[in-house]
């Protein structure tokens, strides 16, 4: 009696497989009307998100981030430079990104992934314009030496909403970042400071203490996806590649608009929708900051 | 409404445009879109059969290249690339010639501000020279939002560096339709009220945002006119279309 | 990126001040940097399924040795491949810029993906998937040490994990020669100061080894007893390994 009750669920199941992979828009629109998504998430809602800092030992600062399945890993090599002539008292910060092979299906070794270069490009903006980061605080010695901070961010598993979480990722890095004690040495070098010379000071110590960097405004983003009248945030790779038209805003804690993002799509965006995108990325915000900032304070306990 | 413009322009004025089509010979289509001091050479090849890996087969595939003035291109022309491919594809009517792709190369003649707006007009030219079926035009304006919050449109090179933020926005042209019920109406906004493209750069608050959008929206019908005026020449002189 | 790229060159990580000296390796009464024992490996972790969008993936880490391989088809093979009646092996190990301690370039390593494709490529049964390819791609997220062999063990637990079908598993050690000395697994610190290394790839439950390199000044009892080790090391992680399996497979069940 159990067997055949068995076969017909795992045909019923196998009828709902198909029906996925056939007809994907009406997939999806089966569950729109309902106001549900094949998750089981509601449309305005974002999957859950973790960040953990300190996840690269040798590096200055580090953070792992998932949103849903999506996942980065972003770390800061910090190195010395001499500063530019136009700005003598500022650092530097070299944002990249990168999709190695491991992340998607679509990336192949020896043929980038197209949007990397983009995302990277996306990613510099961001942070720049939205000045989180005051460049003077990497200087250390004017017109001499200034730090050069290269952040590296790794996609492990591409799953939709990669700049968002490319972006959490970066500014989570920065939060996390301990700048290192270092001083000149005679042939006007910079060398790391070890508890020893502290305590010699042969040298004139430049950075005397490990410290943190006082961030300003930080940009959070969500990404939505705008089908007929629904939207929906932070999408699965599914989903992005079903229903096409995306956009994405980055929004600050004083909740300046940084970016407003729509590359193309088959839907055009009004009005309304426009600030219905805008009203659900300032939920997100709020929802990023109070996890980064969980996280930071789990940091200090330690 | 009180801002200079080093050229004497008021804050919604456009700088002079100019457009001319069918100028390379070898090409399927081509066409120049001058704004002011920029300029921009578009040329399309194609459809070609097959389209790349990672591309839907069953859909028109638009491949965008980007040749700087000068020097290599690198991950600002990539970002370009993207934008203009992505805008490109959503005024396409892709279905029509499923597994082919289209080429567009944009040639990078003068940079003076607006660079992106002004190829994206100069593509959506060269598309109506080749041929290729379009749903509707697009045109493609530059807002920036001065420290005042006022907007300047169309700004050039220096504008640029002085300005807190600024957006590039694509609207599509509406259809002239001969049909009854006049113009398409989507909701209660009229269609070319949507945008097609939005890219910013710099930190501005929402409503300088919503503001560019509504001013761009204004000069967008101008120019609008513009291209529709510069593409009809050729069609009236095509028989069959005529009338 | 022109620019950045001059800019790299300018640029340098501030040194120490005050030089290691280096560890007396000779002496008797040397201890490890980690402080482990001459033949005891570092705790080793495993996990399966870290990528979701691949079709089998595993994560491992051993100490600071952190990797991740993802492993996608049997998939379409590239178009311009001949027709073949056995399947197709494409191998590639990357690192990251921030895996070593000086910041690399984050290129592809031709050197150990090479390798990584003559260790496994004995373990699979490559007529199972004909005309077709299965892609094992690995990252060094940090290199700490014994990169390769962790690589090769997690490639075959991630092949595991997408369905593949193998003969066994395989696990893979290396010793170092240091002085006098053999250490098993060693760490970044003794690799670099090492006189000769010994890598061993097997399929333990067989007996059978895919892969064997030996580099530098070795004499002849001293590759018997490194074998040895790395052969008895192999049986040992090819079981925490198992079970790693295991639990996933019981995981997946409730």
């Amino acid at each position: 009696m159990v067997l055949p009750n068995a076969s017909e669920d795992l045909s019923t199941e196998m009828e709902v497989d198909a029906f996925r992979r056939l007809f994907p828009l009406r997939y999806y629109e089966c569950h729109l009307v309902e106001s549900i998504r094949p998750d089981g998430r509601a449309l305005a809602r974002a999957r859950d998100t973790t960040i953990a800092l300190g996840a690269v030992a040798s590096a200055s600062g580090s953070a792992l981030v998932k949103i849903g399945s999506t996942t980065m890993l972003a770390a800061i090599k910090m190195e010395v430079m001499t500063p530019t002539m136009e700005s003598p008292d500022e650092g530097c910060i070299a944002i990249d990104f990168h999709m190695p092979p491991i992340c998607s299906p679509i990336v192949r070794p020896g043929r980038p992934a197209e949007v990397a270069p983009v995302v990277s490009k996306q990613l510099s903006d961001t942070i720049s314009s939205s000045g989180m980061v005051d460049l003077k605080e990497l200087s250390l010695v004017s017109g001499k030496a200034a730090w050069m901070a290269f952040l590296d961010i790794y996609c492990l598993d591409a799953d939709g909403a990669v700049f968002d979480a490319a972006l959490l990722s970066a500014t989570a890095a920065l939060s996390h970042l301990q700048i290192p004690a270092v001083s000149m040495n005679d042939d006007g070098k910079i060398v790391l400071m070890s508890e020893e010379d502290g305590e010699r000071l042969a040298q004139e110590p430049v950075n005397k203490e490990k410290r943190k960097l006082a961030l300003r405004s930080i940009p959070f983003s969500l990404t939505c996806i705008l089908y007929k009248n629904y939207i929906l945030a932070d999408p699965t790779a599914e989903e992005e590649s079903i229903m096409e038209t995306q956009v994405t805003i980055v929004l600050d804690s004083s909740s300046q608009l940084i970016s407003f993002y729509k590359p193309g799509g088959s839907v055009l965006a009004y009005t309304p929708a426009i600030q219905d995108c805008v009203a659900l990325t300032r939920q997100r915000v709020k929802e990023l900051q109070s996890i980064l900032d969980e996280a930071n304070s789990a940091m200090e306990v330690e | 409404m009180e801002v200079d413009r080093p050229d004497g322009r008021s804050p919604s004025q456009l700088r002079p445009l100019s457009c001319s089509r069918g100028i390379l010979n070898r090409a399927h289509g081509s066409a120049s879109w001058t704004q002011g001091e920029t300029k921009v050479l578009a040329a399309v090849y194609g459809p070609k059969a097959g389209t790349r890996k990672n591309e839907n087969p069953e859909k028109a595939c638009i491949e965008v290249i980007w040749k700087p003035k000068t020097g290599q291109i690198g991950k600002l022309e990539r970002e370009s690339e993207m934008v203009l491919k992505k805008s490109l594809e959503s005024i396409c009517i892709r279905s029509m010639y499923p597994n082919t792709t289209t080429s567009v190369i944009i040639q990078v003649v003068h940079d003076d501000g607006a660079l992106l707006p002004c190829a994206i007009n100069a593509a959506c030219a060269a598309l109506v020279d080749a041929g290729i079926p379009l749903k509707h035009l697009a045109v493609a304006i530059c807002c920036s939002v001065a420290d005042s919050g006022d907007v300047l449109l169309d700004p050039n090179k220096l504008e640029e560096e002085k300005m807190k933020a600024f957006a590039y926005l694509v609207f599509p042209n509406a259809c002239v339709s001969v049909l009854p019920g006049g113009s398409l109406q989507v909701g209660k906004e009229p269609m070319e009220h949507g945008i097609i493209t939005s890219v910013t750069h710099g930190a501005m608050s929402v409503d300088d945002y919503l503001h560019c959008l509504e001013r761009g929206r204004a000069a967008s019908a101008k120019m609008s006119e513009f291209l529709r005026r510069s593409l009809q020449p050729q069609l009236s002189a095509d028989p069959s279309k005529a009338g | 990126m022109a620019g950045k790229a001059a800019t790299t060159s300018t640029t340098y990580s501030p040194s120490p001040t005050t030089l290691k000296t280096k560890a007396p390796i000779f002496n008797e009464d040397w201890v490890r940097p980690d402080g482990r024992g001459f033949h005891q490996c570092r705790p080793a972790f495993f996990r399966t399924g870290a990528v979701n969008a691949a079709s089998g993936s595993a994560y491992a880490e051993f100490g600071n040795t952190k990797v991740i391989v993802s492993v996608f088809g049997p998939r379409e093979s590239k178009k311009a491949m001949m027709y073949s009646d056995i399947g197709r092996l494409n191998c590639n190990v990357s690192f990251t810029t921030f895996s070593t301690p000086l910041r690399g370039q984050g290129l592809d390593n031709k050197e150990y993906t090479a390798m990584l494709h003559k260790a496994l490529e004995g373990s699979i049964m490559l007529e199972t998937f004909p005309k077709t390819t299965v892609d094992v791609f690995a990252l060094v997220l940090e290199s700490g040490g014994s990169d390769l062999p962790v690589v090769i063990s997690c490639a075959s637990l991630a092949l595991a994990d997408a369905g593949i079908m193998m003969y066994d598993l395989i696990a893979s050690v290396s010793v170092s020669c240091l002085g006098k000395n053999l250490v098993i697994d060693p760490i970044l610190e003794e690799e670099s100061s090492q006189d000769g290394s010994l890598m061993i790839t097997c399929m333990p439950s067989r007996y059978e080894i895919t892969q064997l390199t030996v580099t530098g000044d070795w004499s002849t009892p001293k590759i018997n007893e490194g074998m040895q080790l790395c052969l008895d090391a192999c049986a040992k992680l090819a079981k925490i390994m198992r079970s790693c399996l295991k639990e996933a497979a019981l995981g997946s069940q409730e």
